[in-house]
């Protein structure tokens, strides 16, 4: 069972990114939960998600050490950091984290990725969640590019938003082929 | 396996499935969901929705909808349902059933967002004024939520009673595949005000208060002959048995099996119904485990609610002074490893029995 955290300011779009991967996961077999963290931290603060997913049934859906930390900005970098499961992962924005802030941690692979300039340059400026999606989809190791994308189309086909798959795709790809 | 499903909207969706014919309420967080889903698919399925002007007109409208004999649903939160009690209580008194939904946040007066079980025992002791008791039902999962509330307007029918079903921010606010049951259909209670003044008028002074209590004690010694519900896991050999339900439940769930492998010898007692209170799960225990050393109840709440109950059927089933244990997480969802490193304390004898 992999454990993941994404978290940014509210707008960035990491409780859909959050969504996604466990739709991505869900369309490969595997079972999934998301929590929102809720409330007052959606304001001006930091907004976050747990996305758990694996095999059978997840019992403790709550925030304990993720595999891999999403932070797409400083204050969500410096909140979770410590959380994340020695060995693990932190996927940087690079574009609004300095670099300076990459030695938070030295037992971790910290993976900076300048999503927001990789969302533009695939034609899709508000994808740099997507961009992200395709970034961890790598570093997990779980999911290939045609079933990420794959799973992400599926979840905005059902919701009736299909317009934008090809743009979601470039994001996607971009991000996969970043790290 | 269905697509990712918020446990509000699932829930909502579920009612709407068991045949709910009118939801009246008014919006709080962590419920608020609930409404919002409903305002638009209630009137896809050409039922009735009302954002009543207050808690208080909510409640008295769903009693209007039940009297009727009509399915009726109202939702809320902890300081929300505070405002649904004197409703609540007449509901229960003039045997008008509904089903309330509790998404629980923590606290006293208008608490917080978070999600917690600190109204374990305010939904399980009536809530209101007097001596009436409704039907609790604590889901540990979207799907369980699902199948709790498709069962619940049954249940509130059958015993003429108030269902409570009662879940908290994580469950509400989580998402994890579901699957839907079929549309049930549409009945109207034979017992149901028609407008044509056939029943007998009540008369407030000229009543038998002792029989009418006698019945009702019947109908709740009724209930808790056949709605204790519960699920267990490994109890039969168990040193220590953990009681939890809704998120804790499910923690526990997977915790008691994880340790398990390791060679602890521990179970669980997951109550699904908080009222009645799965007394017979404890009366089976005794039966069948000699090796037992305690309870653990492990709760979202400051210092524990349910473990009173624990306490209460631990003695009525024969356990006798056994010590009963409390691990109270507050709120949110309580990780594994604090669970474990508490339970250690307890094994230790650091950290001393609540009764």
């Amino acid at each position: 069972m992999k454990e993941l955290v994404f978290a940014g300011f509210g707008g960035q779009g990491v409780l859909t990114a959050g969504l996604i991967i466990s739709q991505i996961a869900l369309y490969k077999g595997y079972n999934a939960t998301w929590m929102p963290a809720y409330g007052a931290a959606m304001r001006g603060g930091t907004a976050n998600c747990t996305v758990k997913y694996g095999e059978g049934m997840i019992y403790n859906p709550g925030q304990q050490e993720p595999d891999l930390l999403l932070a797409m900005n400083t204050p969500s970098l410096k909140k979770f950091a410590e959380i994340v499961k020695p060995g693990g992962t932190i996927l940087v924005n690079a574009d609004m984290v300095e670099a300076s802030e990459l030695s938070i941690r030295e037992d971790v692979n910290i993976v900076p990725v300048h999503c927001n300039i990789l969302a533009d340059k695939a034609n899709n400026p508000k994808g740099a969640n997507i961009v992200m999606i395709g970034a961890i989809s790598k570093l997990m190791g779980d999911f290939d590019h045609e079933t990420g994308v794959a799973g992400m189309n599926d979840m905005f086909r059902k919701k009736g938003k299909n317009k934008f798959e090809a743009q979601n795709a470039a994001a996607f790809e971009a991000g996969y082929y970043a790290v | 396996m269905g697509d990712m499903t918020k446990g509000n909207i699932a829930i909502a969706e579920a009612a709407v499935r068991a045949g709910v014919e009118v939801f009246a309420g008014y919006p709080i967080t962590p419920s608020t969901e609930v409404m919002e889903y409903l305002s638009t698919r209630m009137d896809d399925v050409g039922r009735t929705f009302i954002q009543a002007e207050s808690e208080l007109a909510a409640i008295n409208m769903i009693m209007g909808v039940s009297a009727c004999g009509r399915r009726a649903l109202t939702v809320s939160s902890g300081p929300g349902i505070s405002l649904k009690q004197e409703g609540i209580s007449y509901m229960n008194q003039w045997e008008f059933p509904a089903v309330i939904l509790n998404v629980v946040r923590w606290g006293n007066g208008l608490g917080s967002l978070h999600g917690s079980q600190t109204d374990y025992l305010r939904e399980t002791r009536g809530g209101g004024n007097g001596d009436y008791r409704n039907i609790v039902l604590c889901p540990s999962t979207i799907q369980e939520s699902v199948d709790l509330m498709y069962q619940a307007f049954d249940l509130a029918e059958e015993y003429r009673n108030i269902v409570v079903v009662m879940t908290d921010s994580g469950i509400g606010q989580m998402m994890e595949p579901c699957e839907m049951p079929e549309f049930k259909e549409i009945k109207k209670c034979d017992w149901g005000l028609d407008g044509t003044y056939k029943k007998k008028r009540g008369d407030f002074l000229d009543r038998n208060i002792i029989q009418e209590s006698n019945d009702y004690v019947a109908k709740l010694q009724k209930m808790r002959e056949n709605e204790q519900r519960w699920e267990e896991i490994e109890t039969k050999d168990a040193e220590y048995v953990f009681v939890a339900f809704g998120t804790c439940g499910r923690v526990m769930s997977g915790l008691v099996q994880e340790l398990r492998k390791k060679g602890e010898k521990i179970g669980l007692i997951r109550p699904i119904t908080a009222w009645p209170f799965p007394e017979k799960a404890f009366t089976q225990l005794k039966k069948e485990n000699k090796n037992i050393k305690g309870f653990i109840t492990v709760e979202t709440n400051g210092e524990g609610q349910m473990v009173e109950d624990v306490a209460i059927y631990a003695k009525k089933c024969g356990f006798g002074n056994l010590p009963i244990y409390c691990l109270p997480y507050v709120c949110g969802v309580p990780k594994d490893k604090q669970i474990m490193n508490d339970f250690n304390e307890i094994k230790l004898g650091n950290k001393k029995e609540v009764f």
